[in-house]
């Protein structure tokens, strides 16, 4: 017993310290943006030298080095490349040499010696040659070298080709050097090869995964990530001395699939994920979390590299992958205590998860914006009903967003609760007049006149037929899609037609067939329904992806072996393909369901709707105001417009002019003749597209026009009940109308629960 | 004034005054519970009603007792608490029959008696979640019951898809919590002074009568506790059930708690906190109830 | 354990020991002629209750001899029952179902995989004892000041909030789960494990148990060492205590049991899933991963066996004072 006290005793007082001990550390994270005792506060720089692409970027203290690539349009459009030396503390750039002398040769990785020059590899390809001199064969060797980098000479040059393995095509992904001097190239296959100082192989280590990174950390080893076999990320430090590697570094690379790592100037290792910037200590195994590249208006997926500097700030260089016109930015984060930034209207955005083009568009934003400052805040962690939990809860807590992202929830539920916000009365204040924009397409997010949510640009999921098999039509019942497949050709609906894939087309945007909300009356255990599983269940379970494919897509809705096909149109180019791809007219039939509705409007770049209980509606409206603008809109029109059609109706007429002007060439005798403006391919078959005609653009206007339903507005609830409970009858142990029965008594109570 | 009575009037107040003190000593010691309690239960119950009488947690428009109107008409909660009550009266009671039932078999002198005895208190230590996968394997179409079912002949059952569903959480409830109430039981029994028992062996009462008139009325409060236990753990459930079947399951396995969490999920907290209130109205009732029925039958035993 | 037990046994016969000689002599007569009526009762005891016992037992043993199947065993013998669908649904599949009690071949794979492997298992299974373990220690320590409160100088005030004690324990937590959330959010505990630890310490089961078994205590007792002068609390700290000592074993486990296999608390309250405990991972588990279950399963029946070897003579002697007790 005494025992027992004791042990008690000790186990309280140890548990009551680390109670207290992660309670307060937890709660200094906690209080979101405004909290904060430190900020980063970015500013930009224009890189001192203008290069179309920066390779083998590699930092060591407050200096980088690269090779940067130039399209020379005057010299004949070829790049010219050069190793450059570039200063962060006083953004200057040092030419250290040209590349482009050996035009076989180039530069493949780097990396910084203790003496502060550089170690590199060259890739040299050459082409072997016959005796007549004609070109047989070509083969690449690998040269390790070392470059000074004060006059950018050459020196110590040794070949290296077979000591990264068997392979011809071996080539270097990372190049590190420790506190040893010792060399570390890493191959593209999880292969790690040091060198000594004096350039001779010392060993080869296996990781048994592809490595995604390798890294020096600042106390002079080097350490990789790779995806373990099956047991995720790991971080282990390569071990020259035991020719291994070492333990993995716990706390590091946990989650973070997306971390990049950098040597760290305070600390061991600089990590930054798409979402923010941390320090690692490997000593002590912890990491600490300096911001969240959000936070400092900078892109996360963009940055490219990232480092600390001497003087404290971070840097890092982004390039916007996405734009038109990418460019490399440098950017300097320095920090500094929340107290002397100047304070903004804070606008919280809660999101379950925040897609790219939405998450570019807040940068932007707070870039822009002097008044307020949005910071977001995403639930999803790994599983959507935790994070739909949460979402929920934040609703009626204080601390609900103002904006609230809805590309991922159900807004009909919201609205009604009366969460959303109606955007009428934001849109007249502002006046902006709603006869502007595609009025079913903002409809979509309407429910009893009320504008719930806004989407800055759309496509539409369809399904098309052969107009000569099916006249033209916007979309058709369930029981008119099924006459029309068994009159014809039962057996092959769609390409890669499965079980599962035919009957979530009939019914994942048809639930309301089954039921009915006025009565509660559900009808799954209707001849419909019945029907419907029975025509499912005569495709295979899965579609054999390896069974030879004699005939293309395109052939096979050509010569009427399939009957359907489900895509998405989300510009006229596409819409010319498809035509061009039946061969004939083709008619946009759609998803079925009760009002003959078939073609869904699907959000293309997400959607947000602002906070009923939000206290910054000014600002938040601002922010849903700028999606909507002519401006951006109008940047929404492209040449390939191949992402979704603006919602506003002048800029879809910009898109649509572009579409329809003709591109010309100038022909050998002067004349001006037609020219292709793309090409589109799919499957088997590939289209030249030229400038569209009236009547295509007509068409996609009619198509667009037809819409008015957004797509899969669906609570996965009800899927998940009837594809769990179908599968009992897919495998024959049940009668249709026994499952029908369960899926029928289970969605009974759904449905009486929701009304 | 009353000069005779003075000296005691004395004594008396001093005793009071310890009594007094000591009250409040009492009081202290029941304060941190206290104000614990309020602060994460009682103030949660409070915002539940709250939310009882209000159109939606957005809103927060008062509207009397609609929701509870609602929630009582509407056809789920119906469904819910039938198979909520249901579920409780079977299984309770059972629960407390069967495990008296066991503690008494192991009270008479079989060997092995406290192996026994871990053996039944084992299920407490699996958990939950391969509870579920066992009992998938044991209750799914294609499992092992139904292959025992086949092998003698008879057609399979779709246990968890079927108005069979009560019967399985039923076993699954007894399963988990008849070991820890025959433990109850079994020092209820030993406790029961013997010399009474031995008159009635004497007076050549026949065992049922010692059962019926002796044991059963000195258990009485721990009849009353087993229950109550029974009845938390009954509630419990809930969990095995979600694990196994999700959000909506068959019609004869939904219960309060899933009307509770799907509205919970769906921001529908009035729903939610009207369905919780009425429940928590029915607990009272019941519990009062149990309460009394043995004060009824124990109090000559009580000291 | 065995000497508990031993002392255990003691104890009763002490008490007993006048009695049982009594009870002895004029039983003994009796007895003779139910000797054979009495062995085949206990006959048939021992196979009811064997019987019982295997049924009992079966999961246990499934759980851990089925953490010994390498992956490709487990899902020969349930691939049929655990398959799923995109969208996470539980399907069937296949027809038949093996249920085996012993491996074709021992294999430790899923426990090299746990336990070597990948960490995060261990961190879990240390997030949970950091869950529980202070629960159960301040849990009880708060329930044992209240209960004393609640026994001496009963009056109808206590009555009352005890009887509502009784009414907040018995409500199920998704009604409370909700307005927890407010409460966390407006003390700013969110995403801390003092959200989990703060209702689960203050938590009105134990209270209500410990009630119980005090109000038990003679009266007499107390009222005796009161008279010798004890203040509140010695009366506490030297009777009720050392009395109860059985009874706080007993609940302590009940309490270790409940939080250690909690679900949806850390859910809603830490959205911080590396303080998930290990049984909100293993409520989540999927269709490929159920060897893998089982031998975190097993991994995390460790400290409830354990608990339970070590204390179910507490828990039985814990409640055999309780006897019967009443409200």
């Amino acid at each position: 017993m005494e025992k027992l006290k004791k042990g008690l005793g000790a186990a309280a007082g140890l548990m009551l310290l680390i109670a207290v001990l992660s309670g307060c550390g937890k709660e200094e994270k906690q209080g979101g943006q405004s909290g904060k005792e430190f900020v980063y506060v970015p500013e930009y720089a224009n890189l001192a030298v203008s290069c179309d692409y920066m390779n083998s970027i590699t930092a060591a203290g407050d200096y980088i080095y690269f090779t940067g690539d130039t399209y020379a349009e005057e010299e004949g459009g070829e790049y010219r490349s050069s190793l450059y030396q570039y200063n962060l503390l006083e953004n200057q750039v040092k030419e250290l040499m040209k590349l482009d002398e050996e035009s076989n040769k180039s530069l493949s990785s780097m990396a910084v010696a203790q003496d502060g020059n550089l170690v590199a590899v060259f890739n040299n390809y050459e082409d072997v040659t016959d005796e007549n001199g004609e070109v047989i064969d070509s083969k690449s060797t690998l040269e390790l070298c070392r470059i000074s980098t004060t006059d950018g000479s050459v020196s110590d040059t040794q070949d290296i080709t077979g000591a990264l393995g068997e392979s011809e095509w071996a080539y270097v992904q990372y190049l590190c050097v420790d506190n040893q001097d010792n060399i570390y190239a890493c191959d593209g296959d999880g292969g790690i090869h040091v060198f000594s100082k004096d350039m001779q192989k010392l060993c080869d280590i296996k990781a048994d995964g592809w490595i995604n990174s390798m890294v020096t950390s600042r106390e002079g080893d080097v350490y990789v990530q790779y995806y373990g076999n099956g047991s995720g990320t790991e971080f282990r430090k390569v071990d020259v001395a035991a020719k291994k590697l070492g333990d993995n570094v716990a706390g590091i690379s946990d989650g973070s699939f997306g971390g990049i790592y950098f040597t760290g100037a305070t600390k061991s290792i600089l990590v930054s994920s798409n979402d923010q910037v941390s320090l690692f200590d490997i000593s002590s195994g912890t990491m600490e979390d300096l911001f969240k590249w959000l936070d400092a208006d900078v892109n996360g997926d963009n940055v490219n590299i990232a480092g600390e500097l001497s003087d404290g700030r971070i840097w890092a260089i982004t390039r916007d992958y996405g734009a038109e016109e990418a460019k490399y930015e440098l950017i300097y984060l320095t920090r500094k205590k929340a107290s002397e930034v100047k304070e903004k209207e804070e606008i919280l955005y809660g999101a379950l998860w925040l897609g790219s083009d939405l998450r570019k568009k807040i940068i932007d934003f707070n870039k822009t914006s002097d008044q307020y400052r949005i910071t977001v805040k995403t639930y999803m962690t790994d599983d959507y009903e935790t994070g739909l939990a949460q979402f929920n809860a934040d609703l009626t807590t204080g601390s609900c967003p103002d904006i609230i992202d809805l590309s991922s929830i159900d807004f009909h539920q919201y609205a009604s609760k009366g969460v959303l916000e109606d955007l009428y009365p934001y849109m007249e204040k502002s006046g902006i007049r709603k006869e502007e924009y595609l009025e079913n397409v903002l409809k979509a997010f309407e429910q009893d006149g009320k504008l719930y949510g806004i989407m800055p640009q759309f496509y539409i999921t369809t399904t098309l037929a052969k107009a000569s098999l099916i006249g033209e039509r916007n979309g058709w019942t369930l029981s008119e899609m099924l006459d029309f497949v068994e009159e014809n050709d039962p057996e092959n609906v769609f390409d890669y037609a499965s079980r599962a894939s035919i009957f979530y087309y009939c019914i994942y945007n048809n639930i309301d067939e089954f039921i009915d909300w006025e009565t509660g009356e559900c009808s799954f255990e209707g001849e419909e329904f019945i029907r419907t599983l029975e025509f499912a269940a005569k495709f295979p379970e899965e579609y054999d992806y390896n069974q030879e494919r004699e005939e293309g897509l395109s052939s096979k809705l050509r010569n009427n072996k399939l009957l359907l096909m489900q895509t998405s149109i989300s510009s006229v180019q596409e819409y010319q393909m498809m035509n061009g791809m039946f061969g004939e007219p083709v008619s946009f039939v759609g998803y079925p369901n009760g009002e003959k509705k078939g073609n869904l409007i699907q959000p293309a770049s997400g959607s947000v709707g602002i906070g009923a209980k939000s206290k910054h509606k000014d600002g938040a409206w601002k922010f849903v105001e700028s999606l909507i603008s002519e401006e951006f809109q109008d940047s929404l029109v492209s040449e390939h417009g191949n992402y979704g059609f603006p919602i506003k109706k002048s800029a879809l007429e910009k898109q649509f002019e572009l579409d329809m002007k003709p591109e010309y060439y100038e022909d050998e005798n002067g004349e001006q003749v037609e020219q292709m403006k793309t090409s589109w391919g799919y499957d088997d078959f590939s289209m030249d597209i030229y400038a569209a005609t009236q009547e295509e653009v007509d068409g996609v206007k009619a198509l667009i026009e037809s819409c008015e339903k957004l797509s899969g507005n669906v609570d996965n609830q009800l899927i998940n009940i009837i594809t769990e409970e179908s599968e009992a009858f897919f495998k024959g142990q049940k009668s249709a109308a026994d499952t029908a029965g369960v899926i029928q008594n289970r969605i009974q109570i759904y449905v009486n629960e929701n009304r | 004034m009353h000069f005779f009575t003075g000296g005691k009037k004395v004594k008396k107040s001093g005793s009071n005054q310890r009594t007094r003190r000591g009250k409040w000593i009492a009081r202290g010691y029941l304060f941190p519970s206290a104000a614990g309690v309020l602060l994460f239960f009682v103030l949660p119950f409070l915002i539940v009603f709250f939310y009882s009488v209000v159109d939606n947690p957005i809103n927060r428009q008062f509207v009397f007792f609609d929701n509870f109107v609602m929630v009582f008409q509407n056809a789920a909660f119906q469904q819910a608490a039938k198979n909520t009550l249901t579920f409780s009266l079977t299984a309770v009671p059972l629960a407390v029959v069967l495990s008296l039932l066991l503690a008494m078999t192991l009270e008479s002198k079989i060997p092995f008696k406290s192996q026994f005895r871990t053996f039944f208190l084992s299920p407490m230590m699996v958990p939950i979640a391969s509870v579920v996968l066992i009992w998938q394997v044991l209750f799914h179409y294609n499992g092992m019951i139904n292959e025992i079912l086949t092998f003698f002949g008879r057609d399979k059952i779709d246990w968890l898809n079927s108005s069979y569903a009560q019967v399985v959480i039923v076993v699954l409830f007894l399963w988990k919590n008849l070991g820890y109430n025959m433990i109850l039981f079994m020092s209820a029994l030993s406790s029961i002074p013997r010399d009474i028992i031995e008159v009635a062996v004497l007076e050549s009462a026949t065992p049922f009568q010692i059962f019926w008139h002796i044991k059963l009325r000195y258990m009485s409060s721990t009849i009353l506790f087993v229950t109550i236990m029974s009845l938390i753990n009954s509630f419990k459930v809930f969990r095995e059930i979600y694990l196994l079947k999700g959000d909506y399951p068959y019609d004869t396995m939904y219960m309060l708690q899933h009307f509770m969490n799907n509205t919970f999920n769906r921001l529908d907290y009035q729903k939610m906190s009207a369905a919780a209130i009425m429940m928590a109205i029915v607990m009272v009732i019941i519990i009062g109830i149990l309460f009394l029925t043995e004060n009824y039958f124990g109090k000559d035993v009580e000291e | 354990m065995k000497m508990h037990k031993g002392k255990y046994k003691n104890r009763v016969l002490l008490e007993e020991n006048v009695s049982r000689e009594r009870w002895d002599k004029q039983v003994k007569r009796k007895k003779k002629i139910r000797d054979t009526r009495q062995f085949v009762r206990i006959m048939l005891g021992t196979f009811v209750a064997a019987c019982f016992a295997i049924l009992f037992l079966m999961p246990i043993i499934l759980t851990i001899t089925n953490s010994f199947m390498s992956a490709s065993e487990i899902s020969a013998n349930y691939g049929q029952v655990f398959a799923t669908t995109d969208t996470g649904g539980k399907v069937y599949v296949s027809d038949r179902v093996n249920l085996k009690f012993i491996p074709d071949m021992v294999s430790f794979s899923q426990y090299i995989t746990v336990l070597l492997k990948s960490p995060e298992y261990l961190l879990k299974f240390w997030n949970s004892v950091i869950l529980v373990v202070p629960i159960v220690v301040f849990q009880l320590l708060v329930a044992a000041g209240a209960a004393y409160g609640f026994t001496r100088y009963r009056g109808r005030i206590k009555e009352i909030i005890f009887f509502l004690y009784i009414i907040l324990m018995l409500m199920p937590y998704q009604v409370t789960l909700v307005p927890n959330y407010l409460v966390s959010d407006w003390l700013h505990l969110l995403d801390t494990n003092w959200a989990i630890w703060l209702p689960g310490i203050f938590s009105p089961f134990a209270v209500y148990l410990l009630t119980k078994y005090m109000r038990r205590i003679p009266t007499a007792m107390i009222e005796a060492a009161q008279i010798d002068g004890a203040g509140e609390w010695q009366i506490f700290r030297r009777i009720c205590m050392p009395l109860c000592k059985g009874a706080m074993c007993s609940i302590a486990i009940l309490i270790f049991i409940d939080y250690w296999n909690m679900v949806e608390q850390p859910l809603i309250l830490l959205s911080d899933q590396e303080k998930h405990p290990l049984s909100v991972f293993l409520s989540k588990i999927n269709a490929g991963e159920i060897g893998l279950a089982f031998a975190v399963a097993t991994i995390y029946m460790v400290p409830p066996i354990l608990v339970f070897l070590y204390g179910e003579d507490y828990l039985v002697e814990g409640i055999t004072y309780q006897g019967g007790i009443k409200g």
